[in-house]
């Protein structure tokens, strides 16, 4: 964006910031530019006059929201996307992730505890950053397919593993070389590895402060 | 991007097609106003953008002056493809519409 940075602010450009949270760069460049370009000419062109003035903003947000409603539910993937990376989908998902968010929230503060409801909500900002550098470092992964016919494969979920130092080197080393093999997943494992420690202390600490609560079988023992 | 196949030309994308061929390269509030409320402004760049996509008009930004204020404009003409595909379509039309004369 063109404008100067001490002078008045240029219109538009808190819908472009908006746009960025929200749209992928190719949405961005070919559509939303071009509808707040339009409102600032409008705005430029309606000169001192206050109601032109009004009259431009309100066509030019109403043309800007329009885009954002109508842009994702219409318009191709971007260029990422296509080339089969995983890339987070358009607003409308986001929304609704957002939402589901904001009611696991509102729905985990009083039923888990305070301590799971400040990880959860520690986590939106953190899920927020991870996709923000996720947008700038494009994982090159593609997307699966949907396979044919079933192939042979190992499940580690019904793996047994001992809550001891051999149970440690297990998942170590089940991670490592998962590391190895997936080198772009590696940001992906560390930042799984941490969070999935700290939901462990977390759910460690409220079982600790509420002995009684919970199903038996899901009781942790500390040994 | 061009697609491998030619689809339909829906009255939208021909509207711009035929603003394009007979105003010359515009910019996407001039086809808004060419077009007497067939075209919206919320909705016109993403059409735009789709046709882009399909290979049927092409965009160029236009070059900011210094210390201009504001974004860019984006100037759309018509490409080969898209010409071609408004005459097919014309040519279509006048076709179906001579076929079905009583």
């Amino acid at each position: 964006m063109t404008g100067n940075s001490s002078g008045p602010r240029v219109p538009g450009t808190t819908l472009l910031t908006i746009a960025r949270l929200l749209s992928h760069e190719h949405l961005i460049s070919t559509v939303v530019q071009p509808t707040i370009s339009d409102l600032q000419r409008e705005i430029a062109a309606a000169g001192p006059h206050r109601f032109a003035r009004l009259r431009a903003q309100w066509r030019g947000y109403w043309a800007f929201w329009t885009v954002m409603l109508v842009a994702p539910l219409t318009s191709r993937p971007s260029p990422a996307q296509q080339a089969g990376a995983i890339a987070f989908p358009d607003a409308v998902a986001r929304l609704a992730v957002g939402s589901i968010v904001a009611a696991l929230l509102v729905i985990v503060g009083p039923l888990l505890g305070v301590w799971v409801a400040a990880i959860t909500a520690a986590g939106v900002p953190f899920a927020l950053v991870m996709h923000a550098w996720y947008v700038r470092h494009p994982s090159e992964i593609p997307a699966p397919t949907e396979p044919k016919r079933r192939t042979p494969q190992i499940n580690f979920s019904s793996t047994e593993v001992p809550g001891n130092i051999g149970g440690l080197i297990f998942v170590v080393g089940s991670v490592f070389i998962v590391a190895v093999g997936l080198p772009s997943v590696i940001w992906f494992l560390f930042v799984a590895a941490v969070a999935g420690s700290l939901l462990a202390w977390a759910l460690v600490a409220w079982h600790a402060s509420h002995p009684k609560r919970g199903l038996p079988e899901n009781l942790i023992v500390l040994r | 991007m061009a697609q491998d196949g030619v689809g339909p030309l829906p009255r939208k994308e021909r509207l711009i097609l035929e603003l394009l061929s007979s105003q010359g390269p515009l910019y996407g509030l001039q086809l808004v106003d060419h077009s007497d409320g067939a075209l919206k402004r919320g909705t016109v760049y993403v059409t735009l953008g789709r046709m882009e996509a399909k290979g049927l008009v092409e965009s160029q930004q236009e070059p900011v002056p210094p210390g201009a204020i504001g974004l860019p404009r984006r100037i759309y003409r018509p490409t080969v493809l898209g010409e071609r595909m408004l005459r097919a379509w014309t040519a279509f039309a006048r076709e179906l519409a001579w076929e079905m004369k009583p």
